[in-house]
């Protein structure tokens, strides 16, 4: 198996991996969506009634959206991960909740305002706060305030879309356009237009391939002179992250994390006999 | 209401795109240019949404959190 890091960038990853069956592909993707540990708000607790400021000014706790939807906006805000914190359900302190896998939040806002998850503190650890601080949360109209305290932990995209870390994760086969310079004289435009493209090139053919996305590639499929090759051993991926981990880092546990579940699935099917 | 953190169908964080998404409509306004679905185009594009379940988030929202907040 061969990986190779095509684009990078802090949000987004397009890398290859050669010598793999469709099968673990899938596999990987499946992993890079449902199973990366991620911090998100879990529980969150609301102050009600009055709700004073330094100077005796009372303010109004009923805001215009439900709780409800206030825990839920604060939840699927995406925060700065350590992957080294524990899951409650295997922390040492057995589910009761310590720093070692729980981390704690509060938001103070007075109005009229915009809450944004700028506005979300971290209490425990600063250094794991919201990595998108723009996205709002509730409008607080004249008189009205927010007292909220809030608790974080690590969880897996299966149980809730809140800890999913990556979005669009896609991979499709490594394709090559091989290309009659004479059937189809169109190719100057697009090996000017998409020159980190070009594979290969002779006197009479050149060869194309669509690792890296252009859009004058729409030309070459159903064209004359194109030949199309898929290779389906080597698989071309892409996916985005929101912020709360780096694409590498998620990239090295997908597959630790793919072979530590197969390995499992192995000793439990023949470790016995 | 007011709009969602997150894509229904993907689950990119599209809350925070859609503040700079309206600076820049009402920056076109005050320009007085009328608003065509290129320039919306190139916006979205601008703000990285690159599928369409992201940008029909953005584009088919209505704000209505300002009216409901004095019956709060």
């Amino acid at each position: 198996m061969n990986l190779k890091v095509l684009e990078y960038s802090p949000r987004f990853i397009r890398f290859s991996v050669s010598g793999i069956t469709p099968a673990i592909a899938n596999s990987v993707r499946r992993t890079l969506i449902s199973d990366i540990p991620k911090l998100a708000i879990d529980k969150v607790v609301i102050h009600h009634g009055q709700i004073r400021d330094k100077e005796g000014n009372v303010y109004d706790s009923s805001l215009a959206l439900f709780d409800e939807m206030i825990a839920l906006r604060l939840s699927l805000v995406p925060i700065v991960t350590d992957m080294k914190m524990n899951f409650r359900e295997q922390c040492t302190c057995e589910g009761k909740g310590c720093p070692l896998c729980t981390v704690s939040y509060s938001v103070n806002k007075l109005g009229p305002a915009l809450v944004t998850s700028g506005d979300i503190q971290a209490v425990s650890n600063p250094d794991l706060k919201p990595s998108d601080p723009d996205i709002p949360i509730v409008k607080l109209g004249p008189k009205q305030a927010m007292l909220v305290s809030a608790e974080a932990v690590l969880g897996r995209g299966k149980q809730h879309a809140k800890w999913q870390a990556t979005s669009g994760v896609a991979y499709k086969y490594h394709r090559e356009f091989e290309v009659d310079k004479q059937a189809f004289p169109d190719w100057t435009s697009i090996k000017e237009k998409c020159h980190n493209s070009v594979l290969k090139e002779t006197s009479k053919t050149i060869t194309f391939t669509d690792d890296f996305p252009c859009r004058l590639f729409n030309r070459l499929f159903e064209s004359d002179g194109v030949k199309i090759t898929e290779d389906d051993t080597n698989f071309v991926f892409k996916f985005e992250t929101d912020g709360s981990l780096d694409p590498l880092e998620i990239l090295d546990f997908t597959f630790k994390r793919l072979s530590q579940r197969l390995n499992l699935l192995h000793e439990s099917l023949v470790g016995n006999d | 209401m007011i709009i969602p953190v997150r894509c229904f169908s993907c689950g990119r964080v599209i809350a925070s795109d859609y503040e700079k998404y309206k600076e820049r409509i009402n920056e076109l306004k005050s320009k007085g240019e009328a608003i065509e679905a290129a320039s919306i185009e190139s916006i979205l594009d601008d703000l990285g949404l690159e599928r369409y379940c992201c940008r029909r988030m953005i584009i088919s929202h209505t704000d209505l959190i300002d009216e409901i907040i004095p019956f709060s």
